[in-house]
Parts: C-alpha cells; structure tokens; sequence
C-alpha cells in the first residue's frame, strides 16, 4: 500500500515537472517570437506552439494531461490581482458604470445569437438525419 | 543587516498575500461546488472581498499587486497551457474547420466593431472602448491585448467578468427560445461570447457542450488578437 503511494506520488511529481518544462519551454520559444515579430503577445505564440509540439508527438500528451486539468481548473485565481485594479478606477466606474454594463451586455447578447443561429444552420447542413 | 531585513519583510508579505489569495478563492471555490450556485463565482467574490479588504484597511493597490506578483507572472504560463484543450479538439478542426472559423471570424469582427463604436459614441474613452471591444476573449490573452493597444486592463478585467456571467446565466435559456437546440451551436456561441466562466457552467450540460465551447474560446482569442490591433487602429482613426 505504502509502495503504491510512493510510486504515484513518484509519477505526479514527474508529471508536473515534466508538464512545466514543456509549458515553460514553448513560453519561452513565445517569446522569442513576439521578439523578432511582435504581432501576437508572447503567451499566444507560446500556445500555439505547444499545441503544435502536442500535435507532432514531441511531447508526450499523457504526462501532461492530469497537470493542466488541474491548472486550467485553477487558473481564475491569477486574475484576480488584475481585476482588484478595478479599485484604482473607481471614478471612472461611477461616471460609465451603468454604460458599461449596458454595452457589455447588448454586445454579448448579439454575439451569442449570431455564433448559435449561425452555427446551428451548419449543424443542420452537416447532419441532415 | 537593513537590506536583508528589508528583503524579508518583502518575501513574507508577498508570501501572505499570495497565500491568501489562494485560500479566500479555495474557500470560495469549495463553497460553490457544495451549495451548487453558479453565482458564487470564485473569481469574482475574491476580487470583490480583497477589495473589500483593501479599502476597510486603507491599504494602497499598488502594494497589493507588488506583492501578489507571483499571481500575475502565472498568467502567461496559464495561457500556454490552453493549447492542450486545443489539441485535444484538432481533429474536429480539421472536419469542420470552414464552418467553424467562418463564424467565430463574423462573430469576433462584429464584437469587436460593435463594441469599440458604441463605446466610443456614448462614453468617448479610448481606453474603455479598447477594453469593452475584448471583453468577450479569455482573460489573460484580453489582458495582454489591451496592454498592447493602451486599453484600461482593469476594465478590461471588470468587462470580461460581466460578459462572462450575462452568458453563462442567460446563454442556455436564450438559445434555447431561439430554437438554437444544437448542443454544438449552444457550445461555440456560449465558448464566443462568455469564455472560460461559459465553458465552465456549459460543461456540466454535455461533452459536446464543454468540446465546442472551449474550441471557441480558444479559437476566437487567437482571432481576436490577430484582427483586433488593425481594427482597432483603423475605427480609431475614423472616430
């Protein structure tokens, strides 16, 4: 029993070490991008080429899955630093709050209507049963 | 002696900040998924509690954030680690990857439009037009953006929550009224417009739902950042 948990905790530990390395890396190779071409921010170059690397086997996909489950479930908590420096524009929420959220809310409302009744007339098109 | 004293009372409050940043949203987070109520979100009730916090003790934003900054260097590692959902669904890209590109491309474009036009004729800030026209991308790949073309980043944040939540509460019954039944339309309209905190709550419903609403999460952030910039700059030299 002991030895069973020492063996997994064995895998988780480099599982997550393995995931970060590989995380890490592709952030790294991003940001060399965003360098030389400073189109997209670094984090979206370095997405897109983990996906790739994910694509074309350089990494191995089940070492890293059980790592970012648990990041993706757990990311919301780096936002909330930057959502706190709402504070720092309190003037700002008073005098457009109300616009604000009326915008926020008409525009979403379009786009939700738009991407389903769209995408729905697809759906219907590729399945005809 | 005075500067290693210095860099400990550093390292400890930024330890304390930190770590109660962790357990308030944990606390949170657990309380969600034990009395099953949507609007207990996690993100939002430790942004409005630290706020909250700060105001009561008078404690200025800035040594707040300083002091949280292993927070806010997570973010860029976060967004990487997205590519994985996005792996995971290139196969149904390839299938159907006209259709799908199509419409979240006419969707990002009139987003952004939309909101920056709107925006500018009724508020006429640059910095908030830029931060409502992202509101409905991810929240670090927003943040990014709107950093890059002078937006207000903490509107920016405050926007996307708000978008995130009208969504995710409203978006099901919504579509289904508009005889929007697809379980893969209701994903990639609510993964468009309301991101990660749609995806979370439409995840629950199906596995077609929590695909196609990640897919379009992630596909209309990487749209978004690549048209945004010259949209943008473009409205802005009309208006």
């Amino acid at each position: 029993m002991v030895e069973v948990s020492v063996s997994t905790f064995k895998k988780k530990t480099f599982n997550a070490l393995y995931s970060s390395f590989a995380i890490f890396s592709c952030l790294a190779l991003g940001k060399l991008c965003s360098y030389f071409a400073p189109i997209l921010p670094a984090s979206l170059y370095g997405l897109i080429i983990f996906t790739v690397t994910l694509h074309f086997r350089l990494f191995n996909a089940e070492h890293i899955k059980s790592t970012v489950v648990w990041c993706i479930k757990h990311m919301g908590v780096c936002f909330v630093p930057a959502g706190v420096g709402i504070i720092n524009h309190f003037d700002l929420i008073k005098q457009f709050g109300i616009a604000i959220v009326a915008i926020t809310f008409v525009t979403t409302f379009v786009l939700l209507t738009l991407v389903g009744l769209h995408y729905q007339r697809y759906a219907i098109d590729e399945e005809p049963n | 002696m005075v500067i290693t004293d210095l860099l400990y009372n550093h390292i400890l409050s930024s330890f304390f900040v930190v770590a109660g940043t962790i357990a308030l949203f944990q606390l949170i987070a657990m309380l969600q998924s034990k009395l099953n109520a949507i609007w207990l979100q996690p993100m939002l009730i430790t942004i409005l509690v630290i706020m909250a916090i700060l105001l009561w003790q008078d404690i200025s934003f800035d040594s707040y954030f300083t002091n949280s900054w292993l927070l806010n260097a997570l973010l860029e590692p976060a967004v990487v680690a997205l590519g994985f959902p996005l792996y995971q669904h290139l196969e149904t890209i390839k299938k159907q990857w006209k259709s799908i590109i199509l419409v979240l491309f006419i969707g990002a474009l009139i987003a952004i439009i939309s909101s920056f036009v709107i925006t500018m004729l009724l508020i006429g800030d640059y910095t908030i037009a830029v931060a409502l026209s992202l509101k409905s991308v991810t929240t670090p790949i927003a943040i990014a953006i709107a950093g890059q073309l002078d937006g207000n980043t903490a509107i920016t944040a405050f926007a996307i929550i708000l978008a995130g939540f009208f969504g995710a509460l409203v978006g099901p019954p919504w579509l289904r009224f508009i005889k929007v039944t697809s379980p893969k339309a209701q994903g990639l309209a609510i993964g468009a417009a309301s991101h990660a905190i749609g995806t979370a709550t439409v995840s629950n419903i199906s596995y077609e739902h929590a695909a196609y609403s990640s897919l379009a999460l992630i596909v209309s952030a990487v749209i978004t950042a690549l048209i945004s910039p010259f949209i943008i700059s473009f409205l802005a030299s009309l208006l």
